[in-house]
């Protein structure tokens, strides 16, 4: 009622200096508010957009004396020169191969043991389980990755007594190239499987127990019940998740390859954020690494982009 | 409901197959959880062992020749203590800097009637969706003077948007009435935040804090690329250093660049002791943070 006279007063001043006054009266009420926003906005000026402009030196000569805006532009030199440079490929195909790999194996598995789980009737038990395969998970790469390098090493490592007791030969797992990409994705999924699974736990929660009971009644198997009310239950976060993998197809987490490769393994495992920190900051190639990054970041938009529209017309699923 | 699912399901014909179902599932996850659980498990046992009975390659169910001599020696070595040190302080300031400015901007985004307020929010959702890339934040934070210092590794990760995200919609819940009432009486935004509004959702504070926490403590990628000198190392580092050391004692076979830092029982005892703080806070993660993934991932 009040709302809707005082609508009716300002209708009857229309002068804008009054509205003017009114927004500024508002803004100023709330001095406190922005003040307190202010160190937060500060931030990400400084360490967000900034550097967002600062992807120009892609089409620069990046030079220190000179700094971002005032050295010189140079084309698309230092794309031609990505795009000529046979390593190139061979990092994005490292990369590429390792998340595809992720893909396949370590996706999936998550889900499982979401599902296997929730099987489960022994909270206690269940508890136990996920107590201990969360914990990876906080454990930093070079902790985990240290752990399991020994376990891998070549005349002492557990993998290789194995090994030996069966009468095989040792093998150094991790300077064989035909073995590097395994072992990351089988070290990935080890550590954060367990993580990786909470999301699904948190829809699988979700799900109406009426539906189950529905299904009772109309006989449903356990088969039955996990087919056409479980998996159909958590299908739009398998879906999110998913496109949200593929968006990182050209990211492959840098802490983990710089812990674990070494340099008989480069031509494998060589992926793109490691690439761009031996060249860019310890060499110092400030403009070529940059459009290294500039290119994946492009890729890793569009293809979010792109499945997310693929998942809009084929499901009732999307991010936006 | 689902487990007089399982009992009718059970007495049907079959149903013997659902209990062996059953133990093979549990059987599985035993599996899966020895597997994750044994690196860990075996360093701490042979961080346990004598130095001298252990070799590499054991399996070790307990300690052989039960001793702390390795734990001892660590605490002895200045390096390590140097790094342990700076992680620390990088944990303690870095997760203090982090709830400040994050709480404090959740806050005014959480007002509805703030001015500007779907500005803001666009403001810094739209940075999550374009990554500048490694360069050019490297090259933003040697601008601005702290490359190579402590503030290095806190400045540039003091901010995740997430979690801002996650602050703005615990803050929404709090009722207005509360801040009507204490503004009635005079008090100002910045006041309602610190003597109200904070103490009111100390729970989800923690949660963010132990995230943050955990995050610093770990955090490798930031320190190898903005610290170079090695008295403002991280703990993360000089085990990174003693892999390193490893690594090249496999591929050259060369026992002299095996030093005596990096033997078994040295590398597993640093190992455990620079996991120890996170064992330690493990318990409370769990019960918040497990918790709070599952209200976000509810809300969608």
């Amino acid at each position: 009622m009040s709302d809707a006279a005082s609508n009716h007063a300002a209708k009857l001043q229309p002068r804008s200096r009054g509205r003017g006054r009114k927004t500024l009266k508002a803004i100023w009420s709330c001095r406190y508010l922005y003040l307190l926003m202010a160190p937060a906005l500060a931030w990400y000026i400084v360490y967000r957009y900034v550097p967002m402009l600062g992807t120009q030196i892609a089409f620069k000569n990046y030079s220190f004396s000179k700094g971002i805006l005032g050295s010189p532009w140079a084309g698309l030199k230092h794309f031609a020169f990505l795009f000529s440079f046979p390593d190139f490929y061979n990092i994005v195909r490292n990369t590429i191969l390792i998340n595809i790999y992720n893909l396949l194996f370590e996706f999936p598995i998550p889900i499982i043991l979401a599902l296997m789980l929730n099987e489960l009737r022994s909270l206690k038990f269940k508890k136990t389980i996920q107590t201990v395969v969360y914990f990876p998970h906080f454990l930093s790469w070079v902790i985990f990755g240290g752990l399991m390098i020994q376990f891998l090493s070549p005349n002492e490592g557990f993998v290789n007594k194995i090994i030996e007791f069966f009468g095989g030969d040792a093998i150094f797992f991790l300077s064989r190239t035909e073995y590097f990409r395994g072992i990351v994705v089988i070290t990935n999924i080890i550590k954060e499987t367990g993580w990786g699974a909470i999301i699904y736990l948190a829809a699988l929660s979700g799900i109406d127990p009426a539906l189950y009971e529905a299904a009772i009644i109309d006989g449903a198997s356990r088969t039955q019940k996990l087919l056409y009310v479980t998996l159909p239950g958590i299908m739009n976060t398998i879906i999110i998740m998913l496109i949200l993998r593929v968006g990182y197809l050209l990211d492959v987490g840098f802490e983990q390859i710089y812990v674990l490769y070494n340099a008989a393994v480069y031509e494998v495992g060589d992926v793109l954020s490691t690439f761009i920190y031996r060249i860019g900051i310890q060499d110092m190639q400030f403009s070529l690494t940059t459009a290294i990054g500039l290119f994946q970041s492009v890729i890793g938009f569009l293809l979010i982009w792109g499945t997310n529209r693929l998942a809009r017309r084929y499901s009732d699923v999307s991010m936006w | 409901m689902a487990n007089t699912a399982t009992a009718s399901a059970a007495r049907r014909p079959g149903g013997e197959r659902i209990y062996t179902n059953n133990a093979l599932i549990g059987a599985v996850l035993i599996l899966f959880a020895i597997v994750t659980f044994i690196p860990f498990y075996y360093a701490i046992m042979a961080s346990l062992s004598d130095p001298k009975l252990v070799s590499e390659g054991e399996l070790l169910l307990y300690p052989r020749g039960f001793s702390i001599a390795a734990f001892r020696r660590i605490l002895e070595n200045s390096r390590f203590l140097i790094c342990f040190k700076n992680t620390v302080l990088r944990t303690l300031i870095g997760t203090a800097v982090n709830l400040t400015v994050q709480s404090s901007i959740a806050y005014s985004l959480s007002r509805k009637y703030l001015p500007g307020r779907k500005f803001f929010m666009l403001f810094i959702i739209f940075s999550m969706m374009f990554n500048p890339g490694i360069i050019p934040t490297y090259l933003v934070v040697k601008a601005t003077g702290i490359i190579n210092s402590l503030a290095a590794l806190i400045i540039p990760a003091a901010i995740s948007t997430w979690n801002i995200i996650l602050l703005r919609n615990f803050f929404e819940a709090i009722p207005e009435s509360i801040e009507e009432s204490a503004k009635m009486d005079g008090a100002n935004d910045i006041r309602i935040l610190v003597s109200i509004v904070l103490p009111l959702s100390l729970p989800s504070l923690a949660t963010i804090g132990l995230f943050a926490a955990v995050m610093h403590w770990n955090s490798f990628m930031d320190a190898v690329i903005y610290v170079t000198s090695q008295d403002k190392h991280v703990l993360q580092v000089f085990l990174r250093d003693m892999i390193v050391q490893l690594q090249n004692a496999y591929m050259f076979g060369d026992p002299l660049s095996m030093t005596d830092v990096s033997s078994l029982s040295l590398r597993t005892a640093s190992v455990v002791v620079s996991t120890i703080p996170i064992v330690a806070v493990y318990p409370f993660i769990q019960r918040h943070f497990v918790r709070g993934i599952m209200v976000g991932a509810v809300k969608g």
